[in-house]
Order: structure tokens, then C-alpha cells, then sequence
């Protein structure tokens, strides 16, 4: 086993560069995201990056609001109850951020099917709706017919889509605790982190705690992203906020509306 | 009695849920609905949230997002958005939920992405960019097509009730009808639009939602003039009972932060 904890620095210098794809994780617009990881990209000045989020977080919030993403595919692009990400609004609205709309359930679906190496995902959500219909990438496809394309399902002959998979070459993960070699449990829900930690080529975690790998031991099934998964580890405190971790920290009520205001 | 539009709204929608049913409510002040019913009315209502977190009730006010700590301090089970939105609601098992709405039509179709000013995003031949962009999907589109049935709530304002929705984030009954059978829909569809003035539901064969009945502070005329179709009335259009001393104090003590009592 391969002691992979590293500083932020080097994973981002390591692990990171323009135009990537990456993909973050939880991606939950108020709770869990690796936002300090993000943080980091920017200071180290990545660009044109192609992001994969579940959800909006403050993490693409900032990195939008700094001109670093040309394109985003996403879930839901808000803060929830802390109101529209103004960062990434003004982009999308001027043009900066191309942004293609899926939906919660899409986007952890679309990780499975890369984490299975599967070739698409039977798609009966997302379908009969704008999110099939509409396409940002192909603005002048419409009714777009490639972004969810229709199939027959052949034991039924009745129709569905057809989801491409997700494979980012990059993910940031947030984990409640870690140990050095990349065993990782997350408190509150995983959200999509399971499937994105199977689909992206390479996979860093930030953790508010290292603990020793006898914790893991004791509680092998909470243990839902193994060390055979990941490649690196970084401990970084607080490394959600403003948001919150679950059973660790709640989210900074001021800093969530004062770090968007100023977006 | 000294209520607000938004309290009544609330009360209205939790009514709308019975004791038994699988439930999932969306972020912000549907959730306070939904659990309101459950303290009120529903005890056995089962009620999970996108995220996968079980078994809980709000703790300290409206929680900030569907994840945060105000909603899994006491829960019973966290899970992930598959398990949530796919296995539970894509699937057809929950029994009705609450989705809010940006823009509402007469078929009950829902836009929460963007406003392109009354145009589609592709009129001009093209896909052009929102006017303001908006959060999205989020969840309520595994709801549209997955719960067997659901409510939509949503502040009643010419603006935002539409003959036609820019976007359709998610499916209503589409163009009417039997018109959600082309894609498959697992789920019943929309079965009331609850808004801050009175309640809508479907004609059953035409899908169109007529007013069904009208808050005791408000009226048919000011219904009339606050949406922007030509909205049919029931005839048996009644008036909503108003709440009862006992269902705001239960109300109350649920949205412990007041988000429901604001003007």
C-alpha cells in the first residue's frame, strides 16, 4: 500500500490543467463539495475547464464568476435556499459558460454508466422535456434528437433515450475522513460521490479528518470509496466551507449570502 | 384569523397528502408543506429527501438545502441521489411530493431553467441565451415523470402563470391530454397547482388545470387577472376551508424561522 496523502498543491499541480475535464464531488449546492480543491485550481490559474457537477456549488459559483469554466454540464445550478449562484447566472446569461441541463438523477446515472464502462444508460427521465429537446452544445438542433438520443428497448419495443456516459478525467471529492492510503467515509449522503469516484480516471479526496486505517476496520461498510479507487489524499479542515459537512460543520449562513453577493 | 397567503398556501398543499403515502418533498417552503402534513395529520407519512437522507424532520427552522445538517441531524438513513430519485421516484414507487415552479402553463407544465421573455429558447431558429438564468431541474424532473402523483406550489403572478412556458423542465401533461404517453411516463402527473390565491386541478380528459377553488381571502376575478391564460372555473368552484387554529400552530411550529409569515 502507497502512502498517497500529498499537499493541495501538489495535487492540484499533479492532478490538474486547462481545458480538463473535471468533475467535483459531492456537488451539493449547500452541503459536502471539495471547495477548497477548487480554490487551489484557481490560485494555480486553470482555464477553459470543462465541468461535470451534480449540482452548482460555491465551488463552480467562484470558478464561473472568475472566467475559469467554457462549458458545465449540470443537475440544478442554484444555492437552494441561499437563492441563484450569481456567478455562474452572469456567465451562463453572457455567454461565458456554455451550460447543458440535465437533472439530478441524470448526472448520477450517466456516472454509473461510466463507472460500468457501459456504452449509455437507458434513459426514461430527462426525456419528453426541454433537457432532451434543448441542446446547448448544438444551439441550432432543435428539437435536438443527439443529446438524448431515442432507442427502442428490444424486449419491450416501446421507447426510451439514451444517456451518454460520464468519464471526467478528473474527481475532487470531499470525504468526512480518510485514511493515508485513500479509504475514505463520508457522513450524510454520498449524493453521487460512489458513482463519480468509479467513473473518473483519476480521483483526488480532500478530508477534514486522516484517521488510522484500524478506524476503517471497524467499520468496513461505511467504507463506500476504497483505496483501490483513489490517488491521492489531501487533509484540508473545513475544507467544505462555507458549506457544511455533514456531522461536522454546519453551513456559514453569513458567508454563503455575503460570498455570493459578492459574485 | 391572522394568516398569510404563503401559510395558507402551505396548509392547502399539505392537505393535499394522506396518512401512509411515500413521499418526497423539494427544497425551500414545500418541504415546510410536507411536513407540516406529517405533524398534522399524516403521521405515517414517509418522507425522504433527493439526497437519500430518511427518516428525519427539520431541526432549528427550514433547512437550507436538502442535504444540510438542519434535516439530517435526525435522520434514520442516508443513501444517494440513485437510490433517492432513481430507485424510489424514477422508478414510480413515491406516492405524491411538492415541486415549486419558476413558470407554470395550463397543462402544468413547469420551466425552472430560464426566461427567454415569453419566447422559446430556440424561436429565432436558434438556441439563444436566457434572459436570466434560473436553477434548473434539480430533482423535480425525476418527480414529474416518476410520483404518481404530485402538487405543484407556486406564488400566483401573472408573470409566472403562461399560456406557454419558455422552458419544460418538467413535464406537465405537455400539450394535453393523453400527450405524456408518447414518452413512457411511469408517473400519474400533476394532480393540483396550489399557488398563494387558490387551487387548480386537471379536467380530466383535456388536462387543462381550471380553478377549483379560491382562498377565503381572495376571489375568482383576482384569480382570473393574475393568470395569463383563459382560465376555466370549475362548476362546482368552492371556497378553501381557512386554517384552523390548530393546523398554524402546528404550522408554526415547524417553520420555526418564520420563512412562511414573511409578507
Amino acid at each position: 500500500m502507497r502512502n498517497k496523502l500529498i499537499s493541495m498543491r501538489e495535487a492540484v499541480a499533479q492532478y490538474t490543467w486547462d481545458g480538463m475535464q473535471y468533475a467535483h464531488g459531492g456537488a451539493l449546492p449547500v452541503g459536502t463539495d471539495s471547495i477548497a480543491f477548487g480554490k487551489e485550481m484557481l490560485k494555480q490559474g486553470r482555464k477553459d475547464l470543462n465541468v461535470i457537477s451534480n449540482c452548482n456549488t460555491q465551488q463552480t459559483n467562484l470558478m464561473a464568476a472568475a472566467g475559469a469554466i467554457k462549458r458545465m454540464e449540470v443537475g440544478f445550478a442554484g444555492l437552494e435556499v441561499y437563492g441563484f449562484a450569481n456567478g455562474l447566472k452572469r456567465a451562463v446569461e453572457t455567454g461565458k459558460t456554455i451550460l447543458e441541463d440535465y437533472s439530478n438523477g441524470s448526472i448520477p446515472l450517466r456516472l454509473l454508466g461510466g463507472a460500468l464502462n457501459w456504452p449509455f444508460v437507458p434513459a426514461t427521465i430527462n426525456i419528453g422535456s426541454d433537457e432532451e429537446w434543448c441542446c446547448a452544445d448544438r444551439p441550432d438542433e432543435y428539437p435536438c434528437e443527439t443529446k438524448i438520443p431515442r432507442i427502442k428497448d428490444p424486449y419491450t419495443g416501446k421507447e426510451c433515450g439514451a444517456f451518454s456516459v460520464l468519464k471526467p478525467d478528473l474527481a475532487a471529492i470531499h470525504v468526512t475522513m480518510a485514511d493515508i492510503y485513500g479509504n475514505a467515509i463520508m457522513l450524510g449522503t454520498e449524493w453521487s460521490r460512489y458513482e463519480l469516484s468509479r467513473a473518473a480516471k483519476k480521483v483526488v479526496l480532500q478530508a477534514d479528518f486522516i484517521v488510522d486505517t484500524d478506524c476503517m476496520r471497524q467499520y468496513p461498510n461505511l467504507v463506500r470509496i476504497p483505496d483501490v479507487v483513489v490517488d491521492a489524499v489531501v487533509y484540508w479542515p473545513l475544507g467544505a466551507w462555507p458549506q457544511c459537512s455533514t456531522g461536522v460543520y454546519d453551513s456559514d449562513e453569513k458567508e454563503m449570502f455575503a460570498m455570493n453577493a459578492a459574485l | 384569523m391572522d394568516y398569510t397567503r404563503q401559510e395558507m398556501m402551505a396548509i392547502a398543499t399539505g392537505r393535499e397528502f394522506s396518512d401512509g403515502e411515500l413521499a418526497i418533498f423539494g427544497v425551500g417552503l414545500s418541504m415546510l408543506a410536507g411536513f407540516w402534513a406529517q405533524k398534522n395529520h399524516a403521521p405515517n407519512l414517509i418522507a425522504f429527501t433527493e439526497g437519500g437522507v430518511f427518516g428525519s424532520t427539520p431541526v432549528g427552522g427550514l433547512p437550507w438545502g436538502i442535504e444540510d445538517n438542519r434535516i439530517s441531524a435526525n435522520a434514520t438513513s442516508f443513501t444517494n441521489a440513485i437510490d433517492a430519485l432513481g430507485c424510489l421516484v424514477a422508478s414510480g414507487r413515491v406516492d405524491n411530493a411538492v415541486i415549486g415552479a419558476a413558470q407554470i402553463d395550463k397543462f402544468g407544465n413547469v420551466n425552472t431553467t430560464g426566461i427567454w421573455s415569453g419566447e422559446t429558447p430556440w424561436s429565432a431558429g436558434r438556441y439563444v441565451l436566457p434572459k436570466v438564468r434560473l436553477n434548473g431541474s434539480g430533482g423535480a424532473n425525476e418527480i414529474s415523470v416518476g410520483a404518481k402523483k404530485y402538487v405543484i406550489m407556486v406564488t400566483h403572478e401573472k408573470k409566472r402563470f403562461a399560456d406557454k412556458v419558455d422552458y419544460i423542465s418538467s413535464p406537465g401533461y405537455l400539450n394535453g391530454g393523453n400527450d405524456r404517453e408518447k414518452h413512457n411516463f411511469v408517473g400519474g402527473g400533476p394532480a393540483a397547482i396550489v399557488t398563494t390565491l387558490g387551487i387548480l386541478r386537471p379536467d380530466p380528459v383535456t388536462k387543462e388545470f381550471i380553478l377549483d377553488s379560491y382562498f377565503p381571502f381572495s376571489s375568482i376575478e383576482e384569480i382570473k387577472e393574475n393568470t395569463g391564460w383563459d382560465l376555466k372555473i370549475s362548476p362546482d368552484v368552492k371556497v378553501v376551508p381557512e386554517p384552523t387554529e390548530l393546523e398554524l400552530a402546528n404550522l408554526r411550529e415547524i417553520d420555526v424561522t418564520g420563512s412562511l409569515r414573511k409578507k
